[in-house]
């Protein structure tokens, strides 16, 4: 890092020295009449230093972001040459083990009547009239479900035989002397994702001179490679960076003289860069809909998608021993949908008539003063962070709404239900709506109200027959936007509507929603390959599509409606 | 101060009597001792410079400055005989009673059939759907605009012309059989051929109601009105017949301002 | 003009019905304030539920012993080095200064419990303190801890309801095999006797009643359903007519029970907990919890009554009256609890600060603001000032808009699947949190710009572009300056906004419980942490009671810096706005 910092340091200096090079030579091009320069000195300055500066900075930057990866990648490759044979004796163990062998057969016929099963499925579920049979499509899915269940024991037991197989080929090895290098790089070749991960940042760790978990000589020896590669590769990159500064700096000064176009360069480049701030916008996009669709697409080729869209069982549990397929893995996304679908309804009940009530009081009725007051507090309400409603909810709401049910009589409800999360989710939205159905109410124009009036309507007649039928379009605007919130809305729901996949009614049981699904999927302990962690992601991808969907048509219903009175 | 003649047309009685009204908003003074008696089945027109207050008088008339924070009237206002600012008078009872048409046409969002329908389906003038079909049908008659409109009494108001949709908002203010009907420049966002049947319009309803209107266009008043009133800086400078007021104004801003030397 | 006033039809008709016009116009207004009074209710509720659920948890009762740091159990090797201090036996140290207090425990479970009034992990800060100063070794040290999480809210009268009185007669105290006798020469007993009778009998009724209940609904059943109906049914009689049994006049002296409220006797420096009361409320037996003599005609004595029975809270009366007699030798003072600010996570309440939490929450906000303003400064001034109208341009800004309302939780999605899986960044840490909180925050800084560019008017434009300033030239040196307030604004809004932000960083792992804080420097950054929202997210979850006044406390420091970051861009505003 402080080699690193000296050249950064380095650099800067030779970016103040690029300014004041190019705007003196400007200066001293012209002998000091500096109207008869194209651009003003500063001009000439800036050009200059950026292109003494900004290659080099970037070139910084990325080794920043992926130094310490490209370092990793670079020790595991040469480490991994190291343990060639290794991996070559392990590969002839795992073709000769006749379990393995046995395993990926039963696997490769799991796979093949699960294809059928679900071809089948798809056709029951595609055919009409007599042929229609649910009592059939009842027995393949529950066929289904168990076949999903084998295939995960069967890759599990396959898995573990791996395991078996490569810590067998790495003691003998280890008793046979081979050097700790060679350990270390089948240990890098074949330990699954986690282990690859923990020894590699237990290696850098060493190599940094920091306190390691744990150490052995294998350790200890990636760490001599990775810390060879790391003073390689920064070495190099600070070399490349004070040349490309320093090149950069001669052939920029050459540039300025008198009618050298300093200004439009500077400009083009601000311009450039400016354009490239705003593709991040796109990119992020992009980035968003391409891991949502990469990883779903991957989990649609273990669960099939009609599975995922209308199946009415959710338990992402695959079975983690062989002994335990009862626990199986369910995808049947239909209970979150549903439980997300009773929340909304139940924020909704709860803020459209506050939130436009107390629009519609605010912009009609109220003094300016008490407007003064009133929609700073609303705006507070906007502003209390999510997980602070979800500790309301939690402390507060549940036990009260426990309380009340217990006081007319009904003891079973639980203190995580809907119901409280609705009505916290509800508050949340209050201020959305209100804040939005105040722009679309104001911007109702004033003639019609005072068309209204001077029939002789009172103030609740021409909001009620004539301001809010106009304002109508902008409202349902307003009411989808919140409506997409409440659907993507996650603290609330995780802290308080529980975690029970139940598919149910009723809002005083639990329910969970797609958000809560995702979190609990993706925090604590995961292995980023299995269904599990990726439905995660095919969880993602419904929510926002469903959330884009309902943003556009509620983005274009309100732009129709303000072009309407602009 | 100035030279006006309490009612210029003897023969007709008189329904609007103003005495030293005053109007201010937020303390900036708008109209001063305005004092005028306007008869009624005619066309009344108030002329003058922009900003001269013959808008906001009109105003006055159905109590709409109420709608404006800050606004205060004084002065006697009757309609009838009856005081209009008093407390005891409902200003919705008011303006039920004193239609209003405005600059912009401002049909409200709805069906043709329901914009007429406004004003009797608030008050409760009808008690059937016969019953309102005859006044939407009478009002809409009324306005000219019936045999334009029948058949498609379902469509937006907003789908109207212009000119449509200031004469459906004329028949959407005498639906209720009011007994004053106020004009802001309803013609002025019209085109010519739409202001000329407005005009026609006007001069029907003449027969029937009370009709104050507000113009810029001289041309205007001289066309339709009966009785002109001239305004200036807040100021009833002249009112009287209006062949009078422009062919023989006593006041010198009336005729500096008829002969077009400012306004 | 007509001398009576002739009323014409229309006014008649429209006054028929103006009464219900107007109860109707009412009704509305009174909703609509209805409406606004509910939201500011709520408001009202939701802060003060909070404010009064943390403001226990700013003080904190800390127990002060004075620690005999003998060498040998310090410094087990003799060498004073670091290593031979890291393995002194501190806990020992500590548990010899409390049995100083209390010598007469000696009983293993008894002295377990004693050393439950603090946690063990004060050990380890005994040790920093030891390695920080040496020579304190061999010294008698005073060393303040925080009392165990329990007791500390029962200091602060939050876990229990107790009451105490003071008794008529004088007290006799004669210890027997059995434990002790408790006389009184008044009926000093005879309410709380006749009380815990009321208390039983309407425990009995309970049962009864739900036992008919259960009856009749079996009833309606039938099949095994049913037979486990009456089989509760019957077994809440019988518990019913135990209870009754208990009650009759010649069944001797009422037992008390854990499901009972504790009756506590004390006397200077003695304490008896009853185990039984006798019917004619002149005392009853129990045993010593604290002091074991025998006593004749005390005058100066009370009875203490824990109304929470004991099954039903979270410590013992052992407990309570130990951190009584200790509190009553001074040995535990309340004052502002410096332990919230000053540590970072703890499994143990007591010790569980916000200071990793603060630290992550600075460090995250840094790589925000970093990126996520200039980004968006930029972005919207090449859409305002720069872009062409074509169908790029409109593409970016529906994509702008859309992004706005893409739930948060999506970009924690991207973060892991970009930045964690496929650019190999680590996870848990600020650096990766900052970039999708800046992703996040984007498209609020953006819109912010765009609006307060668009409220600098053309003619400033045009003035500059006029007097042959380059668009460039225009755009900085006019228009930016100007537009700055109003940016400003934006930004510290969408940075406030980021900064109470979840569920996002849970999607990269800145959920996992995390003992140290973060360096607050360049190395912080890839570091493991956490932030302020997150920390409040992992405590409201906590098992202890006392993590919920820690919650709330958590909430209130996160709302202050809330609060203090609005008031910065109210201020600002306020400063800086300019009318045209």
């Amino acid at each position: 890092m402080s080699i690193i910092a000296i050249v950064a340091l380095a650099i800067i200096v030779m970016l103040a020295g690029g300014f004041y090079v190019g705007r003196s030579r400007a200066i001293s091009a012209v002998s000091g009449a500096t109207a008869r320069l194209h651009s003003l000195p500063n001009f000439h300055g800036y050009y200059v230093a950026i292109w003494t500066g900004l290659p080099a900075f970037i070139l910084l930057a990325a080794y920043g972001m992926f130094g310490s990866g490209l370092v990793d990648r670079l020790t595991a490759m040469e480490l991994r040459r190291d343990a060639a044979a290794l991996t070559a004796s392990f590969e002839t163990a795992l073709e000769a083990d006749t379990e393995t062998l046995a395993l990926a057969e039963t696997l490769a016929v799991l796979r093949d009547r699960a294809d059928g099963v679900a071809e089948a499925m798809a056709d029951l579920r595609s055919a009409s009239g007599s042929d229609r049979d649910p009592a059939r499509l009842e027995a393949l899915q529950s066929e289904q479900t168990d076949l999903v269940n084998q295939l995960a024991t069967a890759e599990d037991a396959r898995l573990g035989r791996r395991a078996e197989l490569r810590d067998g080929v790495s003691d003998e090895a280890a008793e046979a002397g081979a050097s700790v290098r060679a350990l270390a790089g089948f240990e890098l070749a074949h330990a699954p994702r986690e282990r690859r991960q923990l020894f590699l940042s237990d290696a850098r760790r060493i190599a940094t001179d920091g306190l390691a978990s744990r150490a052995s000589p294998e350790l200890d020896a990636a760490a001599a490679v990775m810390r060879r590669h790391a003073d390689q590769i920064r070495n190099l990159v600070a070399g490349i960076a004070i040349a490309i500064a320093f090149g950069g700096l001669i052939r920029t000064r050459g540039q300025v003289a008198a009618a050298f176009r300093a200004r439009n360069h500077v400009e083009s480049l601000v311009t450039a860069m400016l354009f490239l701030s705003s593709v991040i916008a796109i990119m992020t996009t992009i980035g968003i809909v391409f891991s949502l669709l990469f990883e779903s697409l991957r989990f649609f080729s273990t669960v099939p998608l009609t599975e995922f869209l209308f199946g009415l069982q959710w338990s992402p549990q695959i079975a983690l021993r062989a002994d335990q397929v009862g626990q199986s893995g369910a995808f049947g996304a239909v209970p979150l949908f549903a439980g997300t679908a009773m929340i909304t309804v139940i924020a909704m009940i709860v803020a459209v008539p506050i939130g436009l009530l107390s629009a519609i009081y605010l912009s009609e009725y109220a003094g300016p003063r008490f407007r003064l007051t009133a929609k700073p507090v609303l705006e507070i309400l906007a502003g209390v962070p999510t997980v602070v409603y979800g500790f309301f909810a939690l402390l507060t709401v549940g036990p009260a709404i426990r309380g009340f049910f217990a006081m007319i009589g009904i003891d079973d409800v639980v203190t995580q239900s809907a119901l409280s999360a609705g009505l916290v989710m509800g508050v949340m939205i209050i201020p959305f709506i209100s804040s939005l159905s105040d722009d679309v109410i104001n911007s109702v124009p004033q003639s019609l109200r005072d068309g209204s009036y001077a029939m002789g309507a009172t103030k609740s007649e021409t909001i009620g027959r004539v301001i809010i039928p106009a304002a109508l379009p902008g409202i349902v605007g307003a009411i989808l936007l919140a409506v997409s919130r409440a659907v993507g809305e996650t603290m609330i729901v995780v802290m308080a509507a529980g975690q029970g996949a139940n598919l149910t009614a009723n809002p005083l049981e639990s329910v969970t929603t797609i958000t809560v699904q995702i979190v609990m999927l993706l925090t604590g302990d995961q292995e980023f390959d299995s269904p599990k962690t990726l439905s995660a992601f095919a969880l993602g991808l419904v929510l926002f599509v469903i959330t884009l969907v309902m943003n556009v048509i509620a983005l274009r219903v309100v732009q129709r409606y303000r072009e309407k009175y602009d | 101060m100035t030279d006006t003649s309490p009612n210029p047309a003897a023969e007709l009685p008189i329904k609007v009597v103003a005495r030293d009204v005053t109007v201010s908003y937020s303390g900036k003074q708008a109209l001063h001792d305005v004092s005028i008696e306007i008869p009624d089945r005619s066309v009344t027109a108030f002329i003058g410079p922009s900003g001269c207050g013959k808008s906001t008088f009109l105003r006055c008339l159905n109590r709409m400055n109420d709608t404006i924070d800050g606004a205060k009237v004084g002065g006697s206002l009757t309609i009838d005989g009856q005081e209009i600012n008093d407390k005891s008078i409902d200003p919705v009872v008011l303006r039920a009673s004193v239609g209003m048409v405005f600059q912009k046409p401002n049909p409200f969002p709805k069906s043709i059939y329901d914009n007429v329908a406004y004003g009797p389906r608030i008050h409760g003038l009808a008690l059937t759907r016969p019953e309102l079909d005859e006044i939407v049908e009478n009002a809409l008659r009324k306005a000219g605009l019936w045999e334009e409109v029948s058949d498609r009494l379902n469509h937006p108001g907003t789908s109207l012309s212009g000119g449509q949709q200031q004469r459906l908002v004329i028949a959407r203010a005498i639906a209720v059989n009011p007994e004053v009907i106020l004009m802001d420049e309803p013609c002025s966002a019209l085109d010519p051929i739409a202001t000329a049947r407005i005009e026609e319009l006007i001069d029907e309803l003449r027969e029937n109601y009370c009709i104050i209107i507000v113009t810029h266009s001289m041309q205007q008043a001289a066309r339709v009105s009966q009785q002109t009133a001239f305004f200036h800086m807040g100021n009833l400078v002249e009112y009287g017949p209006t062949e009078d007021i422009f062919t023989n104004p006593r006041d010198t801003r009336t005729q500096d301002y008829i002969t077009g030397r400012f306004g | 003009m007509t001398d009576t006033p002739d009323i014409s039809p229309i006014r008649t008709a429209v006054s028929k019905n103006l009464g219900a016009r107007y109860r109707a116009e009412l009704r509305f207004r009174a909703a609509g304030l209805a409406a606004v009074a509910a939201a500011v209710g709520i408001l009202v509720i939701l802060l003060s539920s909070i404010v009064s659920g943390g403001l226990p948890a700013f003080t904190v009762n800390e127990l002060e012993l004075t620690v005999d740091l003998d060498e040998e159990l310090v410094d087990p090797s003799g060498e004073r080095s670091e290593d031979s201090l890291r393995r002194g036996s501190y806990s020992r140290v500590l548990q010899n200064a409390i049995r100083t207090e209390f010598p007469e425990v000696t009983g293993r479970r008894e002295l377990r419990n004693l050393f439950s009034l603090y946690t063990a992990l004060n050990a380890t800060r005994l040790m920093d303190e030891v390695l920080e100063d040496p020579g304190l070794i061999g010294t008698q040290h005073r060393f303040t801890m925080p009392l165990a999480d329990d007791l500390d809210l029962y200091l602060k009268g939050l876990l229990v309801e107790e009451r105490s009185f003071q008794p008529q007669g004088t007290l006799s105290l004669e210890p027997s095999d059995a434990g002790v006798v408790v006389r009184s020469t008044a009926t000093d007993f005879r309410d709380l006797a006749a009380e815990i009778a009321r208390t039983l009998r309407a425990r009995a009724t309970l049962l009864e009643t739900e036992a008919d209940r259960l009856t009749e609904r079996a009833q309606e059943l039938s099949g095994t359903e049913a037979e486990d109906m009456l089989y509760d049914a019957d077994l809440n009689r019988r518990q019913a007519a135990d209870i009754r049994a208990r009650l009759e006049i010649d069944a001797g002296p009422i037992e008390l029970d854990n499901s009972l409220p504790s009756i506590l006797v004390e006397s200077e420096g003695r304490t008896v907990r009853l185990a039984s009361l006798a019917r004619n409320g002149a005392g009853g037996t129990g045993e010593y919890l604290l002091g074991g003599d025998s006593v004749e005609a005390e005058n100066a004595w009370s009875i203490q009554v824990i109304d929470t029975p004991v099954e039903r809270r979270r410590v013992s009366d052992q407990l309570i009256v130990w951190t009584r007699a200790l509190e009553e030798r001074g040995a535990i003072s309340s004052t502002f609890n410096t332990y919230l600010f000053a540590n970072a996570d703890s499994r143990e309440p007591e010790l569980a600060g916000v200071k990793g939490a603060l630290y992550g929450s600075i460090l995250t906000m840094i790589i925000t603001i970093i990126i996520s303003v200039p980004i968006g400064v930029f972005t919207a001034l090449y859409l305002e000032e720069y872009a062409p109208k074509n169908r790029f341009t409109a593409l970016i800004e529906v994509n702008i808009n859309n992004l706005a309302a893409v739930p948060s939780i999506v970009f924690g999605l991207l973060g892991l699947a970009v930045f964690i899986n496929a650019f190999g960044l680590p996870r848990s840490a600020p650096l990766v949190g900052g970039l999708v909180l800046s992703l996040m925050t984007l498209p609020t800084v953006i819109i912010a710009t765009r609006a307060a560019l668009k409220a600098v008017p053309q003619s400033i434009r045009q003035a500059a572009l006029a007097v042959g300033a380059s668009r460039t030239q225009t755009v900085f040196h006019h228009v930016l300056p100007l537009a700055a307030p109003g940016i400003l604004t934006g930004a510290i809004i969408g940075l406030a906004q980021a900064m109470g932000e979840t569920a996002p960083l849970l999607m990269i792992g800145m959920v996992a419980f995390i003992a140290d804080a973060p360096t607050l420097g360049l190395e912080g950054f890839t570091e493991p942490a956490t932030v302020m929202p997150v920390q409040i997210f992992l405590w409201s979850d906590g098992a202890e009671r006392a993590f919920e006044a820690r919650t709330a406390a958590a909430i209130l420091v996160l709302l202050a810096l809330m609060i203090g970051f609005n008031a910065l861009a109210i201020y600002l505003r306020r400063r800086f706005e300019r009318r045209w």
